[in-house]
């Protein structure tokens, strides 16, 4: 188990985070015990990369299951270690200040904490992310959105801060921006199929609220994406999930003489042209059977099936239940 | 034809615990505190001012738009050229923009160029100073007698640097002193200290010499002193004007159901 | 041009890719070091000693292309089957060379 602690554990079930944090005591107790004055490299194994990471995430999965003590001990380890001017340790810190901060008042002090570090040295990246996502907790939603794109001005070259954007720019429902940012996410990582997946997403919302006029050509982008996503990760649940989605919707806009090339889109752009119909039917009834598939093993708990998350599973189970019925009136 | 027959030399053995083994831990332990040298002699990375990260960024980020332009679609690529060409081209990103135009500081004189220089020097301080220091103590303690014979033949002209202080003429190549062992060892340990070391090890020579061959193809190098981050810029914008897009969503529909349909 | 459009297609996991090849280097050197006490052993000398290191290097290649490879080293190695062969093949000359010269002499003494 403690090799998931090598990995950061954003996206881990509150089940594995717990249990993970209750690792912490002993921990901590081991790596505090085999402290030798001087490190000597084939004898000690105290000092790896991977023990600072084991750290850090741990503190991470601390925090979120309430374990403040722990959390603490690992805020002052890794701040004995890298010492209290280093740029990550800062951000880890004022992370666990907010995460113990008591009411508004002691958030108010942390971002004016933050604000005077930022004076000092503007280039300490935690810290600046840490104030736009108390910014953004605090609901100051525009504040956050403005030093974000300060921020990526700056260093256009952070995934993460683009995300974020992204993710910001959505839940304020401005969908071009959001199709903008992930696709500069993509543009510095060009295979992570998550956010291929997520841009279907966002493009296949964007084409629910928009008029007729461009709906289809925006279902066609979306399906593209939901493709290259299936393309990078076989069996990627989301991926199937979108596809059936977009494919099916599609498929009820398009009339069955649907003539493609001619009418959706003006081939002197050069944009590709859009799938045929038969295409389109064959990628829905493909991404049905897999979804039927992906629910079927790992309900059972199949070997190598069971990586799913449980609330993905079921709603994947009740988009197939609703094609069912529709069939069966 | 008497020269056929092979030499044979009577050594005593305690040659091999009293030379050879001794150079080869020597070299061994000279690797180790080479590796563990250079670290402690890296300089921490200086800390760059916010212009001077946004412009190396900028730049970074044209390369990156240059290199993963496939995965956008055809108009979200042309919008983006749209924007960071002109951008480029007016300097926008520069970390002063009034320098443009201006001719770049002088490498020698610029103290971004001294530091730089600094940590070649160092590092080639941490291979030549061993180095010299393991050559003349094998010279001072182990010249003047044949130690080993090498199992290959060689030619001629190594005569006179393998069997340095021993002179006979008509004794075969491949009877060297103990110099030659250094070479052996100096070559052949690269891979015992992978083992050691790990695989990014300073003790490797071969690797720092070849770093050496090629500055700043190593990351974090961008801006080498003494170039013009305007140039470097424009350049950028030219390579993008001249792109030929494709984008990896082009078919994606097609090789997706190509791929399922077999499975 | 073809190849950059497949990589990008189809990519490769830069951290999977060094991962592989740090594997195959030190079976290389290991390998050639274990060749290398072989040849000093039986006693070989010159070209027999090189024809030895190069077979066994070859018997490694194939072992590495049958076994963990599983016949696919375009999935492992980025230049795939001919990567697997001769990388780090002077690299390991050299450790041969060394430890071939190191018990030829102990053995010949």
């Amino acid at each position: 188990m403690t090799s998931s602690l090598l990995h950061p554990p954003a996206h881990l079930p509150p089940s594995v985070a717990l249990h993970l944090s209750q690792q912490a005591p002993l921990l901590l107790q081991n790596h505090s015990t085999s402290k030798l004055p001087i490190s000597i490299p084939f004898l000690s194994t105290s000092e790896t990369p991977e023990t600072w990471a084991i750290l850090e995430n741990l503190l991470l999965s601390c925090l979120r299951t309430g374990d403040d003590k722990s959390a603490r001990l690992c805020v002052e380890k890794l701040t004995e270690r890298f010492g209290e001017e280093n740029d990550r340790v800062m951000g880890l810190q004022g992370l666990f200040e907010e995460a113990v901060a008591e009411n508004d008042a002691d958030l108010e002090e942390l971002m004016a904490e933050y604000d005077a570090i930022l004076k000092e040295n503007p280039t300490n990246m935690p810290i600046a992310k840490r104030r736009i996502a108390l910014l953004r907790s605090t609901g100051k939603l525009e504040e956050a959105t403005v030093a974000l794109v300060a921020f990526l001005d700056s260093s256009p070259t952070d995934a993460e801060a683009w995300a974020e954007l992204a993710d910001l720019y959505l839940s304020q429902g401005l969908f071009s921006q959001t199709i903008y940012c992930l696709e500069e996410v993509l543009l510095i990582v060009p295979n992570a199929w998550n956010i291929h997946a997520r841009l279907g997403e966002v493009i296949y919302m964007s084409a629910q609220v928009s008029g007729e006029s461009g709906i289809e050509k925006l279902l066609v982008d979306s399906i593209r994406r939901f493709c290259r996503s299936i393309e990078l990760c076989d069996d990627y649940l989301r991926g199937f999930y979108g596809l059936k989605l977009t494919t099916g919707r599609l498929l009820s806009l398009l009339p069955q003489n649907f003539k493609p090339a001619s009418t959706v889109i003006n081939p002197a752009a050069g944009e590709p042209a859009p799938p045929t119909l038969a295409y389109v039917q064959r990628l829905n009834e493909i991404a049905t059977a897999k979804l039927a598939e992906i629910v079927r093993r790992s309900n059972a708990g199949e070997k190598g099936w069971d990586g799913y998350e449980q609330a993905e599973i079921i709603a994947a189970r009740a988009l197939l239940d609703k094609d069912v019925a529709k069939v069966e009136k | 034809m008497a020269q056929a027959l092979t030499q044979t030399i009577y050594r005593d053995p305690a040659l091999f615990y009293w030379i050879l083994f001794p150079i080869t831990v020597v070299m061994i332990l000279t690797g180790i505190l080479r590796h563990y040298g250079t670290v402690l002699l890296q300089a921490a990375p200086k800390k760059e001012d916010i212009k001077g990260r946004r412009e190396t960024r900028s730049l970074l980020r044209g390369i990156t738009l240059r290199n993963n332009a496939p995965v956008l679609s055809r108009s979200s690529f042309q919008a983006r050229k749209n924007y960071i060409i002109p951008a480029y081209q007016s300097g926008q990103f520069l970390k002063d923009p009034d320098a443009k135009g201006q001719p770049p500081p002088n490498p020698m004189t610029d103290p971004a160029g001294m530091e730089q220089m600094m940590g070649m020097m160092k590092g080639n301080m941490a291979t030549m100073i061993p180095q010299t220091l393991i050559m003349s103590w094998i010279n001072s303690f182990f010249s003047g007698f044949i130690i080993m014979k090498l199992p290959f033949p060689l030619t001629i002209r190594f005569k006179s640097m393998l069997q340095s202080g021993v002179a006979t003429r008509d004794l075969d190549v491949r009877w060297v002193s103990s110099l030659s062992w250094y070479f052996l060892n100096l070559f052949g340990l690269q891979s015992i200290f992978t083992f050691i070391l790990g695989n990014d090890n300073a003790a490797n020579q071969m690797a720092a010499q070849m770093a050496q061959m090629n500055p700043g193809a190593g990351a974090g190098g961008l801006f080498a002193p003494g170039q013009d981050p305007d140039k470097m810029f424009q350049n950028e914008a030219e390579n993008l004007e001249v792109l030929e897009h494709w984008t990896v969503l082009d078919g994606v529909e097609e090789r997706l159901l190509d791929d399922l349909d077999i499975v | 041009m073809i190849d950059e459009k497949d990589l990008a297609i189809h990519p490769l996991v830069p951290e999977s890719i060094q991962h592989n090849n740090l594997t195959l280097s030190q079976l290389r050197n290991l390998s050639a070091s274990l060749f290398g006490v072989a040849a000093g052993i039986l006693g070989l000398e010159s070209y027999p000693g090189f024809i030895f290191y190069l077979v066994g290097t070859l018997l490694v290649s194939a072992l590495v292309y049958l076994f963990p490879a599983k016949r696919e080293p375009k999935r492992y190695f980025q230049g795939g089957l001919w990567e697997l062969i001769e990388k780090d093949v002077l690299n390991g000359l050299m450790s041969f060379v060394l430890t071939w010269t190191l018990f030829f002499g102990l053995v010949s003494a």
